[in-house]
C-alpha cells in the first residue's frame, strides 16, 4: 500500500448505525492500512431509517 | 421503518444500507450482537461483555439514542414496543402477523407517532394516539397542529388529549389494557413514542463532557475534548448555524454527515462538519409537514428579537384545478431582518419550500433577500408570487 513500515492504527467504532457505519466506510476509503472494528449490540447494522 | 411496518416497503433488507458482509469484504471487523461492557481509557481498550478486549488508538462513539419510556408498571409487557432500531420494526411487524391485531395505541404525538398512525391505519388497524398535550407535533405552530390533527381525524385516527398513562396490564377483549387518567383503554399493541434521549452512558463513564442537551460535546472535526476519541450521530451535538449554539437533533441525515467527517479525519484528511440549520419533515397521510431553523421560543433564547407571520398561499398556481393551500410561517429577527426559521404544512409543496428556506438560512439571508428570490415558476408547480415571497414580504411589513 506504499505505507512503508507504518503499521495501521487500531480504530474501534462503537455503534453501527448511520453514524458509525459512515465512519467505518469513510475511514477505510481514506486509509486502507487502518485496522477497523465496529461493534453493534443489535443484530443489524447501517440502517436507512 | 414505519413504512416497512405499514407494508409500503415489503422487505426489511431494503432498509439496510450495507450488510455486515459488505463491511467485512473491505476488511472491517464487524461484530453484531456484541455489547460493550466498558471503555478503559487509560489502557486504551474496549472490553466486550464476552470478555474480549479490543485495543484502540482511535475510538468512535456512535451509540445513538435510547427511547424514553413513561416509567409505568407493566410497560415491559409483551406487545408494548418502542421504535428506534430495525429490530424493533421487525418485532412489531412479526407481532402484527402473529397476533390478530385489531386495535393499537400510540403514546406520544411526535414524528414517530404520526408516521406510525398512518402505517397502522393503512393495515386496517383501529388506531388511537394518546397525547399529553392538546395538539400533535408541538414543534409546529398551533394553527398547523390543528391542520395535522384534522388530517388524523379524516383518516379515523382517534386523538386523545391531556392523557397521562398509569399502567399496562392484561386486557379482556384485547391482549393489553392501558390505564390512563381518562380510564382504561384496551389494545392489541401499544407503541411508546414519547421521545428519545442521547445514549451517552459510555461517554459519561469515560468522563467525557456532555452538553446541556445531554449529548456528547464535539468540535467541528467530530472529536470530543479527548484526543483520538470521536462521537457521531444521535449521541453527539451539532452546531446550529442560526442560533450559534450546540444542539442535539437525532436525525439519520445528520448522522451520515458527521460519520463521513469523522471517518475522513481518521482516514488522514482534514474535514469539518459545517453544522445544521434544523431542517426536518414528516408525512402523515396526504399531508406534508416541514420545519427549519428556530421557532420563536428558540430564537428568543438565542438572543434574537423574533417576529413572525403565518400565511396561507397557493401550493401551485391558483388557476390550476389541482391547486391546494399551503401554510407557511416565517420567523425573523426584528433588529436585523434576518430570517431565523420557517414552518410549512400542505398536501404538496411544503417540503420543497422548507428546503429552499433552509438554503436561505444556511446563507444567512434577510427577509429582503428571501422576498425577491428567483424561484422556478410554472403554473403546475408554483404560483408566480410563491408563498415564500408572500410570507417574506408580509413579515417584512410587520417588522
Amino acid at each position: 500500500m506504499g505505507k512503508g513500515m507504518a503499521m495501521g492504527k487500531n480504530v474501534v467504532i462503537i455503534g453501527a448505525g448511520a453514524g458509525g457505519a459512515s465512519v467505518a466506510a469513510e475511514a477505510r476509503r481514506g486509509d486502507p492500512s487502518l485496522s477497523i472494528s465496529m461493534i453493534e449490540q443489535r443484530s443489524a447494522v447501517s440502517v436507512a431509517a | 421503518m414505519p413504512y416497512y411496518i405499514g407494508d409500503v416497503i415489503k422487505d426489511e433488507k431494503r432498509l439496510i444500507a450495507r450488510t455486515p458482509e459488505k463491511f467485512r469484504e473491505t476488511g472491517i471487523d464487524v461484530r453484531i450482537d456484541a455489547r460493550v461492557e466498558e471503555v478503559d481509557s487509560r489502557a486504551g481498550a474496549v472490553r466486550l461483555a464476552d470478555g474480549t478486549s479490543l485495543p484502540y488508538d482511535v475510538l468512535v462513539l456512535g451509540t445513538g439514542t435510547t427511547p424514553l419510556m413513561p416509567g409505568i408498571p407493566g410497560e415491559d409487557r409483551e406487545g408494548v414496543f418502542t421504535l428506534k432500531k430495525l429490530d424493533d420494526a421487525v418485532r412489531i411487524k412479526a407481532r402484527l402477523r402473529e397476533v390478530p391485531c385489531r386495535k393499537a395505541l400510540i403514546v406520544g404525538a411526535g414524528f414517530i407517532g404520526m408516521e406510525m398512525a398512518e402505517a397502522l391505519r393503512n393495515l386496517g388497524i383501529e388506531t388511537s394516539i394518546l397525547h399529553r398535550g392538546e395538539l400533535p407535533v408541538n414543534r409546529w405552530d398551533p394553527e398547523f397542529g390543528k391542520v395535522i390533527l384534522e388530517e388524523l381525524r379524516i383518516h379515523q385516527v382517534e386523538f386523545v388529549t391531556g392523557t397521562e398513562t398509569k399502567a399496562v396490564a392484561e386486557g379482556k377483549s384485547h391482549g393489553l389494557s392501558l390505564a390512563t387518567n381518562h380510564g382504561d383503554v384496551e389494545a392489541d399493541l401499544i407503541l411508546m413514542a414519547v421521545g428519545v434521549r442521547p445514549d451517552a452512558v459510555l461517554a459519561s463513564q469515560m468522563g467525557l463532557p456532555l452538553g446541556k442537551t445531554g449529548a456528547i460535546q464535539v468540535n467541528f472535526s467530530q472529536m470530543t475534548p479527548r484526543e483520538g476519541v470521536y462521537a457521531v450521530g444521535d449521541c453527539a451535538e451539532s452546531f446550529h448555524r442560526v442560533s450559534g449554539r450546540w444542539v442535539n437533533i437525532p436525525l439519520g441525515d445528520i448522522a451520515n454527515k458527521q460519520g463521513r467527517v469523522a471517518g475522513r479525519n481518521i482516514g488522514g484528511k482534514a474535514m469539518v462538519f459545517p453544522g445544521i440549520v434544523g431542517a426536518q419533515s414528516f408525512k402523515v397521510f396526504d399531508l406534508e409537514a416541514a420545519a427549519t431553523g428556530l421557532d420563536e421560543r428558540e430564537a428568543a433564547l438565542a438572543g434574537f428579537h423574533p417576529a413572525s407571520a403565518l400565511i396561507w398561499g397557493n401550493a401551485i398556481a391558483g388557476s390550476m384545478p389541482s391547486n391546494t393551500k399551503l401554510g407557511l410561517k416565517l420567523i425573523a429577527d426584528r433588529a436585523t431582518g434576518k430570517l431565523l426559521g420557517a414552518q410549512a404544512v400542505g398536501r404538496v409543496g411544503a417540503v420543497s419550500r422548507i428546503n429552499t428556506l433552509s438554503a436561505a438560512l444556511w446563507a444567512g439571508m434577510t427577509l429582503d433577500d428571501v422576498g425577491w428570490l428567483d424561484l422556478a415558476y410554472a403554473p403546475p408547480v408554483g404560483p408566480a408570487w410563491d408563498p415564500i415571497h408572500v410570507a417574506a414580504q408580509t413579515l417584512q411589513r410587520k417588522l
